[in-house]
């Protein structure tokens, strides 16, 4: 871990040298491969527990409300029909909290991902797309940075792909470097999304161009 | 109706358990984890057990503890209540059963008239999905049978999205405003479509039906 003292001098060349004092030359300091993973892993760990959060906490407590409403409703007497009404309608409105909490959590942190990992994420994901996409898995399980990585990567490229389009295959698998993900009939154009995703734990991206599809290979080191 | 209830959010159980009490049904017991209400029905009879999907033992306690519920006391329904609707906890629950067996929202059993309705028709022995649930599997049908879905009408559909939910043919007839006879003639071309066994029971092809959208997807894992 560094120090405030040993961050690099970000402030540019207008800025005094602070090194003055002791006569020594500035050196940039540089976090290495295995600083950077951790950087990001704190980062997806970070996503992760903000996600179990939402649900331990805000979640949790809506969807409590919405039974004791419930009892409250059953207790009315038969000329209360319009307050009847309106905790039906306060009963949806919760309902719509909740749904709006899930989404946002989804965007975080996919509670499928970290429950059981990127094939069954990814096969929910392809329900809600409008390409049909197939999805091909191993159970292992790779970890909350690789996963969320991946997870983020795929979903972001399989969103740009038009409505109607030509089918998507998705294949993960471990060869025993790394995790390998290949998307196949997408074009190669969308592989800026997968790559800012994946650059920070050493992923490489390699494109595949052929007319009308496209594949994109993604690899990932991990043990 | 006797009810077992487990589920470790303690706001939840408690909110469920007023309810269930306000809605006339006998509450035999309440636990916060899945091995406790394992040991409450031994000793307990109950008709239906409502389990939370996440909770102790384990990251889907709830699933475990079904199968053991099920291996144990085949008679007795299930019906889980989660906070999130998806496919993939839909698929393991329909491999512990599919009679006798739900699998709802939360919050979308916060009345009397749902939550007794849904118990009442997992009592019955029918298969109760979350609507939501149910649509968007049929609407993405995926794998092999992916063809024969494709080549229902847009009725049929509407009709197999129906069953999905568990409905009746009447349920179905008054959802759609058609007869319950128009309603048998959709499900005879159905089953026609999906190639399903003719001499299976009613039931059962209704149940192979639901299940031909799913499978492609559980062959997947």
């Amino acid at each position: 871990m560094y120090t405030p003292a040993q961050w690099p001098d970000d402030t540019g060349a207008a800025a005094p040298k602070r090194a003055a004092g002791n006569g020594a030359p500035s050196q940039p300091v540089d976090l290495g491969a295995a600083g950077t993973r951790q950087v990001v892993r704190d980062h997806w760990l970070r996503r992760l527990r903000l996600q179990r959060r939402l649900h331990d906490g805000a979640s949790l407590q809506i969807s409590a409300l919405v039974p004791r409403l419930g009892v409250v409703r059953k207790r009315l007497s038969d000329d209360e029909e319009g307050v009847r009404l309106s905790i039906d309608d306060l009963q949806d409105q919760l309902h719509t909290v909740l749904q709006e909490l899930r989404e946002v959590s989804r965007e975080i942190y996919p509670p499928l991902l970290d429950q059981a990992g990127l094939g069954p994420a990814l096969c929910e994901f392809a329900d809600r797309v409008a390409v049909p996409v197939y999805v091909v898995a191993p159970a292992e399980r790779f970890g909350p940075e690789v996963e969320g990585a991946v997870y983020f990567a795929v979903t972001q490229c399989l969103s740009l792909l038009e409505a109607g389009g030509s089918p998507v295959e998705v294949v993960l698998r471990h060869d025993g470097e790394g995790l390998v993900v290949s998307l196949d009939g997408v074009p190669g154009r969308h592989a800026v999304q997968v790559l800012s995703q994946v650059q920070g734990l050493g992923g490489q991206v390699s494109v595949a161009e052929a007319p009308g599809s496209g594949r994109i290979t993604v690899r990932i080191p991990c043990e | 109706m006797r009810v077992a209830l487990a589920e470790d959010g303690a706001l939840f159980r408690e909110g469920l358990l007023m309810l269930l009490e306000a809605a006339g049904h006998e509450v035999v017991g309440s636990t916060a984890d899945g091995d406790a209400l394992v040991e409450l029905l031994d000793t307990e009879r109950a008709d239906v057990a409502i389990l939370d999907i996440r909770m102790p033992p384990g990251p889907d306690g709830g699933l475990v503890t079904a199968e053991r519920l099920r291996a144990l006391h085949a008679d007795m329904g299930l019906l889980f209540l989660s906070h999130y609707a998806e496919s993939h906890y839909l698929m393991r629950i329909l491999q512990i059963g599919t009679e006798s067996i739900g699998y709802r929202l939360k919050e979308k059993v916060g009345s009397v008239d749902v939550l007794s309705d849904t118990l009442a028709r997992i009592e019955a022995g029918e298969i109760v999905i979350e609507p939501v649930l149910a649509k968007r599997l049929v609407e993405h049908p995926r794998g092999e049978k992916k063809g024969a879905v494709e080549s229902l009408s847009p009725r049929e559909l509407d009709v197999l999205r129906l069953m999905a939910e568990g409905r009746s043919n009447n349920g179905i007839a008054a959802q759609l405003f058609v007869t319950p006879k128009a309603v048998e003639k959709h499900i005879a071309s159905i089953f026609g479509k999906l190639q399903l066994p003719e001499d299976a029971t009613e039931h059962h092809r209704r149940v192979l039906a639901v299940l031909t959208y799913l499978r492609a997807q559980r062959d997947e894992d």
